[in-house]
């Protein structure tokens, strides 16, 4: 087209050529403010949340919050130890159980189910489990294990959000392994290897990278999960004990139940939970862009 | 009409008396379907022991196609499959019983682009190595030396075995590769135009190393590059659209052949 326009200026008349370039520049123009107006709304409302979340949050913010558990209602003080030791314990459940399930079940779409149609049905149903409402993913786990066990229990709260964080690992495992070159894994057979050894050995050593980022951006995403744990891990407003056979206090139901209540140290852990859980999220999303920073420059 | 069954064979063992003749892997009727595309069609040729054939012919003129047979890595996509007869020593490559595994140490392949895994140079020339045999450390160590070696990689690695091999330039990965390949002593390694990626002086090292590797191996090799198919084959098979045209050696297909599409193809008239 480009090389054409030469020849078109020398044909037509020069006032049509302008009119021409004189339309476009207006379309490149509304359609550049139209960009910019939009960054600029979708920017404000997230620097103002961001900005909120850090006024208040510093606020609630003190070393206290570390040593102290949640405190009763109308008791002065307190802080949120026993509800980030249940956080970080419900996550390492979740992530412990999600992390081998979606890395094999990645791997399976990827490399051995490539050409199934079994795999076609199963991708389809992991990137519908991935977009699924979680308050249904709490309520399945609540029928499932809650209801039958007759509590709510830390083992629940760790299994709804393995469920959450499943179809994220499959995802991104499957896709990070498709991402290898296909004679990668031509030269791993052509010298004897088994399709198994050609997999551990060379498939996921090239994609390591990639897979480990995606189990480290789906602990951010069950970081801050709230209504799962709501039918399931549910709270407990004493320091963390070794039984997981009972309600487990975290971040997410603390902030839900102390930011709807009207005491103001409540309120203010509330704040300072928030800005904790937003804080890890971020430093966990700095991380895998490290992580996946080099490979992708290689 | 048929070119292939024109040339005598007597031709072949005439013009390299001084060659080994021994036939090292017999193709005989040899049909090839991606899904329900032809694209062998009764293929009958010879390779020579310990001698470079080349295979030369337009894009998609099924040369890969062939070499992808030998080692059966068109297997791995499920919509592909050969009929007919592969000879290796006798024993038919097609036959559904065969261990694949133990067919591929036997038969070792060099791709276009190199293929480093991501691990060290180290272990890359040991992953073949370390697949069937459980090797003490030091005659591990000396069978990746000697690959090395022959791959004429050792004097530029000898002191980063360490580091990761996709840190080589492409020249080099190339050449890891090939030690790669080479480590497992296989009978025959199979080249799917291992230079194009190259530029000339990665090249011309590549094609000295095929020379020598011929004391040792039977070689196959793809190429697009007729003046690579003259200096480094002792034999050429030209192929068009999913037939063997023309075999012969390679002096007398490149000074003398017999069929039109053979001249028109190495003279520049067409491909």
């Amino acid at each position: 087209m480009d090389a054409s326009n030469p020849m078109t200026t020398a044909n037509a008349t020069p006032r049509r050529t302008g009119r021409v370039r004189s339309s476009r520049r207006v379309a490149d123009r509304v359609l550049r403010t139209a960009c910019l107006i939009a960054t600029i709304v979708g920017a404000v409302v997230l620097g103002s949340i961001l900005l909120m979340l850090i006024v208040q949050g510093v606020r609630g913010f003190t070393p206290g919050m570390f040593a102290h558990p949640t405190p009763g209602p109308g008791s002065e003080g307190g802080g949120i130890a026993n509800a980030i030791l249940g956080s970080l314990v419900l996550t390492g459940i979740g992530i412990t159980i999600a992390t081998p399930i979606g890395v094999m079940a990645g791997t399976y779409l990827a490399e051995y189910g490539r050409f199934s149609k079994i795999a076609g049905v199963i991708r389809f149903l992991n990137d519908i489990l991935l977009s699924a409402p979680s308050i249904l993913i709490g309520l399945f786990v609540y029928t499932l294990m809650v209801r039958p066990m007759g509590t709510y229990s830390g083992w629940a709260g760790g299994v709804a959000l393995a469920i959450i964080a499943v179809p994220v690992i499959v995802r991104t495992t499957e896709d990070m392994m498709r991402l290898v070159p296909g004679t990668l894994r031509e030269a791993g057979a052509a010298l004897g290897a088994p399709p198994s050894t050609v997999i551990i050995s060379v498939t996921w050593r090239a994609a390591s990278a990639g897979i480990v980022t995606g189990i480290i951006l789906a602990l951010a995403r069950i970081a801050g999960e709230t209504a799962p744990l709501l039918f399931t891990a549910l709270n407990n407003n004493s320091w963390f004990s070794p039984d997981l056979m009972g309600g487990v206090a975290n971040l997410p139901v603390m902030i839900y139940q102390f930011a709807l209540s009207p005491y103001p140290n409540w309120q203010s852990l509330a704040w300072a939970g928030a800005l904790l859980i937003t804080a890890t999220i971020l430093v966990l999303s700095i991380i895998a862009r490290l992580v996946i920073k080099p490979q992708m420059s290689r | 009409m048929n070119a292939a069954s024109a040339i005598p064979t007597v031709d072949l063992t005439r013009n390299h008396a001084n060659e080994s003749g021994a036939v090292r892997i017999a193709v005989k009727g040899l049909n090839f379907y991606y899904g329900s595309f032809h694209g062998l069609k009764n293929v009958d040729i010879n390779f020579h022991d310990r001698q470079v054939t080349a295979l030369i012919g337009p894009s998609g003129c099924g040369k890969s196609t062939l070499l992808r047979c030998f080692n059966r890595i068109y297997s791995l996509y499920p919509e592909q499959r050969a009929e007919g007869q592969i000879l290796l020593d006798g024993q038919n490559v097609l036959d559904p019983a065969i261990d694949l595994n133990e067919l591929r140490s036997r038969i070792g392949m060099v791709f276009q682009k190199p293929t480093p895994f991501p691990m060290s140079i180290y272990d890359n020339v040991a992953f073949g190595l370390r697949l069937y045999e459980k090797l003490p450390k030091s005659e591990l160590d000396g069978r990746v030396e000697q690959a090395l070696r022959k791959a004429a990689l050792w004097d530029e690695v000898k002191d980063k075995l360490r580091q990761a091999g996709t840190g080589l330039s492409g020249g080099q990965q190339q050449r890891l590769c090939i030690a790669r390949t080479v480590a497992q002593s296989p009978e025959v390694i199979l080249f799917d135009e291992p230079t194009s990626a190259l530029d000339p002086i990665s090249t011309g090292r590549i094609e000295e190393l095929i020379e020598q590797l011929r004391d040792e191996f039977t070689i196959v090799i793809v190429t697009h590059n007729m003046q690579q198919a003259a200096r480094i084959s002792q034999f050429t098979a030209f192929m068009y659209l999913g037939e063997l045209i023309e075999f012969g050696p390679t002096n007398r297909m490149f000074m003398n052949p017999v069929e039109q599409r053979t001249q028109d193809y190495i003279t520049g008239r067409f491909g």
